[in-house]
């Protein structure tokens, strides 16, 4: 099994502005499609002239199409933000391990979302909504800046539809906001959690992350079943250029998703 | 609709967790149970702070009327939280507003018969003191990672050179 | 010795049969790397013929410190740790690795795949090849199996030459690569200079190799020949002047970041990348997207990159591993110790290289021995007194 060597081109199907700085493209192939994703994963997308980033896949596993969230935050992803429907972009992946939901069967997920740490969840919790039943109680926690910076708003009452208990909390209201505000750790702490039967899978910024892992673990959830996603520079994307370690770890091969009683030893050593 | 509040139920509100049974029975004396509907104001602004809740279901907002911003919601509270501070000490008076978002449930205490129980039964008042503190201090640190804006990107943030 | 062979035992070439052996590999399809001298150093470089080989060559090194110097003896091998090694052929400096072009529907990319070129390394020390084994298991193995390394890798010849006379800053020993060469070789010679005579003694170790020595002459070595090259590469083993604790340095590096030692070795190093560069098992690369002017052509090169850049760990807002202190770390951690977690082996083959052309002479058998020291320390101390390293302690 050989790595693709070099971007498979898609063509950009529908994009969609979720907040002010943040889309969501729909790609289709133009080249032999990639293998399919599993929720958590990630690709290199290619943007001509401009470079590659590391995005977490974001749509529906086994949906039609790649789909794909991005926040413009430099040269590459605002290329990939302004790109038209009929504009090719490449692609090589997936890539890393995968949040592993379906190890939740007969017991609680919880989903904790940190602003666009939504979008990799995403395909987790639509898998454990497709097939419900497997599930106890299906929890999704999201902390975002503002009502305004809220990604996929638009879903989420389909989600409460198919079992989900989803609530929101906001960094800093804006008028009109009858939801909470607070950090979200806070929202974990008006939750019912069965620590004994709970797999909890954690997105968001490095800090939020910790501390969500925290007061999970103040609810008596072991740590091995905390999973978060982690971030380092990434260029290569196939464990060859030495970029993404982080200790032991090489993230694009043996992350992102990573059990929180691994991450937790190497998150506390400063500028590991 | 308020009703008297039997200790083993205030005992299990998050708040009191670890406090000994007696003193739990005292402060029940000090609490009614009270269902407040969606849309009730606690407390305004600036009024006298004469209670505290201990919430025990839904949802309360803490807000500030601002011109141009009514009622902006600052925090939320709701199971296991304790909310208001104010009445501990001068000026006891409400630094923000305080509304039911949705029928809410909780143990009201009444200032003044706390303040005379703790008076009288000082292991009474070290018991919540620690809470109250411990309560604020998570509260400040909550409120300190709101400050980061962790969420913000790049550009938006302090950090941006 | 287990495994096929190629002759009945080691044969015995004169030195002056080197000529024939460059010939047979260039006849072969072969460019022949060697060493050779230039510039006042001994680097690898294609040879013309076997003149080029650096014959009475010798250096002089300490930290910080590389001369060539004459010996006293015609050997065409007497030398170490020069500036360069053997992975700048298999994992260029700069590559490219693919290219794009603007098109009517969009664009359209082309792998930059050219045929690998045919290279024989003569002269590979056992550390050397020991090094281009491990950046095998990084990049030519496994999921890597059809990169452009493995492409290049399967077409190169290897003559290694075993050590009789360890350089002064070597420690192959203690790390178990050499002084004796270990399996991957095609062709692994021991040179023998005693007065006049200069010979080389062969050990043959593919077929391709006894293919290339049906052309050269040779003859079996007598068994006192034999044993001599044998006992002068074992003895050599003995006259290290550095040695590590290779077996404790996983877990000696695991429980080292908080060590005050780092502050130490940041105090002095410059983070100027030098180790990276020189050692034979770095391979940290970084890529560039570059456009032509009229921006319709578009091309994706590889380039080394060191971990001491301070933008090697960048994310969001600035780097992750801002201090000297970090960057040092990070790099002789994961040499000796977070290597073995991500590629199932050490990452250091005791070449040396890191401690000659580091510009401030740290030499990192000593950094280990002080981290040893003070892990030791930490271990007896009362916990109040564990020293505090500048930049904050790790939470117990």
């Amino acid at each position: 099994m050989s790595l693709q060597a070099v971007p498979a081109r898609y063509r950009v199907a529908s994009r969609a502005a979720e907040t002010c700085d943040t889309v969501t493209l729909v790609l289709e192939p133009v080249d032999e499609p990639i293998a399919p994703h599993r929720p958590g994963q990630f690709a290199m997308l290619y943007a001509f002239g401009s470079g590659e980033v590391p995005i977490s896949i974001s749509g529906e596993p086994g949906g039609p199409g790649l789909v794909y969230t991005i926040r413009s935050v430099g040269a590459v992803t605002r290329a990939l933000c302004e790109a038209d429907p009929g504009e090719l972009i490449g692609v090589r992946g997936p890539y890393g391990t995968d949040w592993g939901v379906a190890d939740a069967a007969g017991q609680d997920v919880i989903v904790v979302a940190g602003g666009i740490g939504l979008a990799p969840l995403r395909p987790a919790l639509l898998a454990a909504l497709a097939a419900r039943s497997r599930y106890r109680r299906v929890t999704v926690l999201i902390g975002t800046r503002t009502p305004d910076d809220l990604v996929f708003a638009g879903e989420l009452d389909a989600w409460r539809e198919q079992g989900a208990d989803v609530r929101v909390t906001v960094d800093r209201a804006a008028v009109g906001w009858r939801g909470h505000v607070g950090v979200v750790t806070q929202l974990i702490d008006r939750v019912n959690v069965d620590p004994a039967a709970t797999l909890a899978l954690v997105c968001g910024p490095e800090v939020m992350m910790r501390l969500t892992a925290r007061s999970l673990l103040a609810r008596g959830v072991s740590s091995g079943s905390v999973r978060i996603s982690l971030e380092r520079n990434m260029r290569c994307g196939i464990a060859e250029c030495g970029h993404c370690q982080l200790g032991p770890l090489l993230l694009c091969r043996d992350g992102p998703v990573i059990s929180y009683q691994r991450a937790a030893p190497l998150l506390s050593v400063k500028e590991l | 609709m308020n009703d008297a509040v039997p200790a083993p139920a205030l005992a299990e509100h998050a708040f009191l967790r670890g406090m000994p049974a007696d003193d739990v029975a005292r402060l029940a004396r000090a609490a009614v149970a009270v269902r407040l509907p969606a849309g009730h104001r606690l407390f305004d602004e600036g009024t006298p702070a004469k209670k505290c809740w201990l919430v025990t279901s839904g949802h309360v907002a803490l807000d500030l009327n601002m011109p141009g911003r009514a009622n902006l919601i600052i925090e939320t509270l709701g199971r296991g939280d304790v909310l208001g501070f104010s009445w501990l000490s001068p000026p006891h008076q409400w630094q923000f507003g305080a509304e039911a978002v949705e029928s809410t449930e909780a143990f009201e205490l009444d200032g003044a018969t706390v303040m005379a129980l703790c008076d009288s039964h000082p292991e009474l008042g070290y018991q919540l003191a620690l809470r109250f503190l411990a309560a604020a201090v998570r509260r400040l640190q909550a409120t300190r990672i709101r400050l980061l804006d962790l969420y913000a990107a790049p550009s938006q943030s302090a950090e941006a050179r | 010795m287990d495994g096929p062979t190629w002759a009945d035992g080691p044969l015995l070439m004169e030195a002056a049969a080197l000529a024939p052996l460059l010939d047979a590999l260039r006849r072969s399809g072969y460019r022949v790397i060697g060493p050779t001298v230039s510039d006042g150093a001994i680097i690898l470089g294609e040879l013309g013929s076997a003149e080029d080989l650096p014959f009475g060559w010798g250096v002089s090194l300490e930290p910080g410190g590389y001369r060539i110097r004459r010996r006293d003896d015609s050997a065409a091998f007497g030398h170490s740790a020069g500036p360069q090694s053997w992975k700048q052929f298999l994992h260029p400096p700069r590559e490219k690795v693919w290219s794009a072009r603007r098109t009517a529907g969009g664009f359209e990319v082309e792998d930059a795949a050219e045929p690998a070129p045919r290279l024989a390394f003569l002269g590979v020390r056992p550390c050397d090849l020991r090094a281009i084994e491990i950046q095998d298991q990084v990049l030519g193995r496994g999921q890597h199996a059809g990169s452009r390394y493995a492409a290049r890798r399967a077409g190169v010849f290897i003559v290694a030459v075993n050590c009789t006379e360890p350089g002064a800053t070597c420690f192959c020993a203690s790390m178990g690569t050499g002084p004796q060469a270990g399996p991957g070789y095609d062709l692994a010679l021991t040179e023998m200079v005693t007065g006049d005579a200069h010979r080389f003694l062969i050990d043959v170790g593919s077929a391709a190799g006894a293919d290339v020595l049906a052309s050269v002459p040779t003859r079996p070595a007598d068994a006192a020949t034999g044993e001599g090259a044998r006992s002068a590469v074992a003895a050599a083993a003995d006259r290290m002047g550095r040695s590590m604790p290779a077996d404790i340095l996983h877990d000696l590096m695991a429980g080292s970041h908080g060590a005050v030692r780092w502050d130490d070795v940041a105090s002095r190093c410059l983070t100027c990348g030098n180790c990276t560069m020189a050692c034979p098992t770095c391979f940290c690369t970084t890529v560039e997207d570059v456009t032509d002017l009229s921006g319709d052509h578009a091309e994706r090169w590889q380039l080394w990159d060191s971990c001491f850049d301070p933008d090697f760990s960048h994310l969001h807002a600035g780097p992750v591993r801002s201090s000297s202190r970090s960057r040092y770390r990070q790099w002789l951690t994961h040499k000796l110790g977070t290597w073995h977690d991500q590629f199932g082996s050490s990452g250091c083959v005791g070449c040396g290289r890191c401690i000659v052309w580091c510009p401030v002479g740290i030499d990192l058998t000593e950094e280990v021995a002080a981290l040893q020291a003070e892990a030791r320390q930490t271990a007896q101390a009362p916990p109040d007194e564990t020293p505090q390293a500048e930049t904050g302690s790790e939470p117990s």
